[in-house]
């Protein structure tokens, strides 16, 4: 199979600016890498796609340091290299932007660009603040970027952060940028700027490598893709000669099916609505503004917009993490507007954060105080006074074994595990609990493509049992294959509630751009 | 956002007038007679009081500026407190087996303060960063320890828990400037740790935004992993956060104690909780060592002013009840401040993966 790469990769040119030759690497009881070949053209855009757990991330760590392989080589320009620690990497002309951005955030732009190599004057004893910020802001222009060095970072939006990044990288001499899941936490906008600074880079002579587990993103903004499973490098293509469904089952091993059919189910009576709900975000602006709808037993209603439009609060409101400044909530006949956090789980309502791993999960504890966590006051968990760690671990057990979380051992901590399995945990324990309403805000946020799948099958599962779901999640896709009816919000409110099977995406584009349908409102 | 923070900090300044005001009222509506003592009380704000004052100044003022350093490297250093009780009494007692050798000895003692602290420190260093105990319960360690230590000494070198009398540091008079008229007075002819106090404060907030070294430091408390990514070692700019903060102590205890000429060993001992209030006073200020130094300033202006109304004859008061102001004070301080914002990572062990 390696074989068959390097003739593929080897046409075009013969000087490779990363060259990977028979990369191994085992960690105790796990082979993360096993015999790859990887090499990357100079002056191109290679995507490396993989599920959770495939390797890709141990590879690029050994690419830039982090790690030291357990048998191979790495060559840089044709240059065999040996990396002790990431700053020979760096030295090497290797940039790392990682998926958690490394900005310390009461700094400015300038600062975070420069740290560990300020410029200074008075013979070193004053750092020199102006030089820090011309110097930002000449790379920043050189690249086109659009970014002012004495912002702070925490003042700057989610983009702003990973130019400010790259921009790191590339002010240590970096002539090959690593970008792992560099997609993840960008709106669609921001992903087409990315885009067009890969542009401006290669452009510039670099070189760029790209994780992603989103096929889209590779087919669109990458010259090559490699696809590594369990730890193999199964095949490198050409961008512009293979599909979506080739690149899938390459990253499965089986093929994959991209459309989920959703039956028609009778509707119950109605579990949730919602009555001129309007909640204020932290700021104490009106996130949510006079929103009303109602979600029936087996019906899965649908939230799409763009992040930041008021979804949070919405769902914050509902789950009873935020107060509501007027209006009502009414679950399952009875209002429970000013019902406390503990009495709407007691009621029967489950919740997936969109940010799990603060929201939803403690990432000291292991799995079976993480599967109590939010239903630690149950009768079904308790006895007398006391927990029943018994019945807890039956049930841990149960949600591990049904949702296939691996490592499949509850005494493993939940930081160790990846996003796909934390997540795949956490939709278990919820769905188990026998609610009556699951919210579900952005489910398969940085979940790999195996786990969506899962993902979603359970939740239309859930649909069929009779279970009201309501789903918010910023991947417009999403929304639209599962929900039986679509809500878009726009600035706190709700253009129109439509068929999802029945709109356009452009329409539903314009409705998430704020434009209101010809016909009225909800 | 979570970490979203108000442009401007109007809490300390709205605490400190608010506070300053509950004072006035305090003593003027509680205390019998004040107001026809109004002309004692306004003769009491003269030059030698606000003096006074600054040399009240010197122990909270190191403790706060030290204090900012170990914290903003990630290392919350509750001993500060413990730190200037040490250094006080190695400076007396150095002075005293030197016997009186002029402003030179002096000198010596207070270095041998310094270097007493800085020892301390340095084992207080080592059992947070390379042991990653609690800082919180380690820093308690350093004060109990110091609390208990010093006065021990004192009972093996002078037979009672207090020392004797040595001799203190005399005002050092600047030729001109000491000529001008009030300011001459008051900062011109001061005592050498007021001197440098008074260069410590410009000097730290230098070191804390100007340097490469301060933004080392401040990225350590916030993000040591990115700090260690850029490629410097978080290990060594937390040592040096740390004992900064023993070094600032050291001169802040050693100036204390110098200042009187005496170490007291009885009860919270000379320094009194000095150090703790130096703690408030970054925390009031967020970690600005020039908001620390006025903090401390304030607070140290109404301990000197407490003392002075002790001494107004016809106020049937107890002292310790007027004693209490400057700590009222503090309280009420605190309570308007609003929000201090703790470095993300301090109290944190960072361990570098490499």
């Amino acid at each position: 199979m390696s074989d068959q790469t390097g003739a593929r990769a080897g046409e075009e040119s013969s000087t490779y600016a990363v060259e990977m030759e028979g990369i191994t690497k085992r960690f105790p009881g796990v082979v993360a890498n096993d015999d790859v070949d990887f090499a990357v053209e100079r002056e191109t855009v290679h995507a490396l796609v993989g599920e959770n757990g495939a390797g890709k991330t141990t590879l690029m760590n050994i690419l830039y340091g982090f790690y030291e392989p357990t048998e191979g080589t790495v060559s840089v320009d044709g240059v065999p290299r040996e990396f002790d620690s990431p700053r020979d990497a760096m030295d090497a002309g290797i940039g790392m932007i990682h998926q958690h951005f490394m900005l310390v955030k009461p700094m400015t732009v300038a600062e975070n660009v420069v740290l560990g190599a300020e410029p200074t004057r008075f013979f070193g004893l004053l750092t020199d603040e102006t030089a820090a910020i011309r110097t930002t802001r000449d790379l920043a222009g050189r690249y086109g970027f659009d970014i002012d060095p004495t912002d702070r970072i925490h003042e700057t939006s989610v983009g702003e952060q990973q130019r400010v990044e790259i921009l790191k990288a590339l002010y240590r001499g970096a002539e090959i940028l690593i970008l792992d899941e560099p997609t993840a936490v960008l709106t669609p906008q921001e992903v087409e700027a990315l885009y067009g600074m890969f542009e401006e880079l290669i452009d510039e002579g670099k070189t760029i490598i790209f994780i992603t587990h989103k096929l889209g993103e590779a087919l669109e903004a990458a010259d090559r893709i490699s696809v590594l499973r369990d730890g193999r490098l199964v095949e490198t293509v050409r961008a512009a000669e293979t599909t979506r469904e080739e690149l899938a089952s390459m990253m499965v091993g089986r093929d994959v099916l991209f459309d989920v059919t959703s039956d028609p189910v009778e509707y119950g009576s109605t579990t949730l609505a919602v009555d001129d709900l309007v909640v204020e975000d932290d700021r104490g602006i009106r996130a949510v503004d006079d929103v009303s709808f109602s979600v029936q037993a087996g019906e899965v209603f649908g939230v799409a917009g763009v992040d930041g439009n008021g979804q949070s609060e919405l769902v914050e409101a509902i789950t009873g993490l935020r107060p509501v400044e007027s209006g009502t909530i009414t679950f399952d006949g009875e209002g429970v507007t000013a019902l406390s956090r503990r009495g709407r789980i007691g009621a029967g309502m489950a919740y997936i954060a969109e940010d799990r791993q603060h929201r939803s999960l403690v990432l000291e504890y292991d799995l079976l105080r993480n599967g109590l966590l939010g239903c630690q006051t149950l009768p079904r968990f308790s006895n007398g006074p006391f927990i029943d760690w018994d019945a807890t671990g039956e049930y841990v057990d149960d949600v591990i074994a049904e949702y296939d979380v691996r490592p499949p051992d509850r005494d493993t901590t939940a930081r160790s595990l990846s996003g796909g399995n934390q997540q795949k945990f956490v939709v278990g324990r919820e769905f188990e609990r026998d609610p009556s309403l699951v919210v579900a805000s952005q489910p398969t946020r940085g979940v790999d493509i195996g786990s969506i799948e899962f993902i979603h099958n359970r939740l239309l599962d859930l649909r069929t049992e009779g279970i009201a779901v309501l789903l918010v999640s910023s991947k417009l896709e999403e929304v639209q294959r599962l929900s039986d009816r679509m809500a878009v919000i726009y600035d706190g409110q709700f253009m129109d509630v439509v068929d999802p099977d029945d709109v356009t995406e452009e329409e539903v584009g314009l409705l998430m751009a704020g434009e209101r349908p010809a016909g009225g409102g909800q | 956002m979570a970490n979203a923070e108000p442009p401007k900090r109007l809490g300390p300044v709205v605490g400190l007038v608010i506070g300053l005001f509950v004072v006035l009222v305090f003593a003027v509506v509680l205390v019998p007679g004040l107001r026809e003592l109004g002309a004692d009380v306004v003769g009491i704000v003269d030059a030698s009081y606000v003096r006074s004052a600054l040399r009240f100044t010197v122990p909270i003022a190191f403790a706060g500026m030290g204090g900012i350093f170990a914290e903003k490297s990630g290392v919350i250093n509750i001993g500060l407190e413990g730190l200037l009780i040490i250094s006080a009494f190695t400076a007396i007692a150095v002075m005293w087996l030197l016997g009186d050798q002029g402003d030179a000895g002096r000198m010596l003692a207070m270095f041998g303060g310094v270097l007493a602290s800085l020892l301390v420190t340095l084992l207080f260093a080592i059992i947070c960063i390379e042991f990653k105990a609690d800082q919180i319960i380690a820093g308690l360690a350093v004060w109990l320890i110091a609390l208990g230590f010093a006065p021990f000494g004192s009972i093996i070198i002078w037979g009672t828990v207090n020392s004797d009398s040595v001799g203190s540091f005399d005002p050092l008079s600047i030729p001109l400037l000491s000529d001008l008229p009030y300011v001459g007075q008051v900062l011109f002819r001061a005592t050498p740790p007021v001197y440098l106090m008074l260069l410590a404060v410009p000097f730290s907030w230098y070191l804390l935004n100007r340097t490469a070294f301060g933004k080392h430091l401040q990225a350590s408390g916030e993000d040591p992993k990115t700090l260690d990514t850029a490629g410097v070692s978080v290990r060594k700019v937390r040592y040096a956060g740390v004992l900064l903060s023993g070094i600032y102590c050291g001169i802040g205890g050693a100036g204390l104690a110098l200042n009187a000429g005496q170490f007291v060993g009885g009860g919270e001992t000379i320094t009194s909780g000095r150090g703790l209030i130096g703690l408030t006073t970054y925390l009031i200020a967020n970690y600005n060592p020039v908001g620390a130094f006025l903090s401390a300033f304030f607070f140290a202006g109404l301990d000197a002013l407490q003392l002075q109304i002790q001494r107004v004859p016809g106020i049937e008061l107890s002292s310790t009840l007027i004693g209490i102001i400057p700590y009222v004070a503090v309280l009420i301080v605190l309570t308007f401040v609003g929000k201090t914002r703790m470095p993300e990572s301090a109290g944190e062990h960072y361990e570098s993966e490499e």
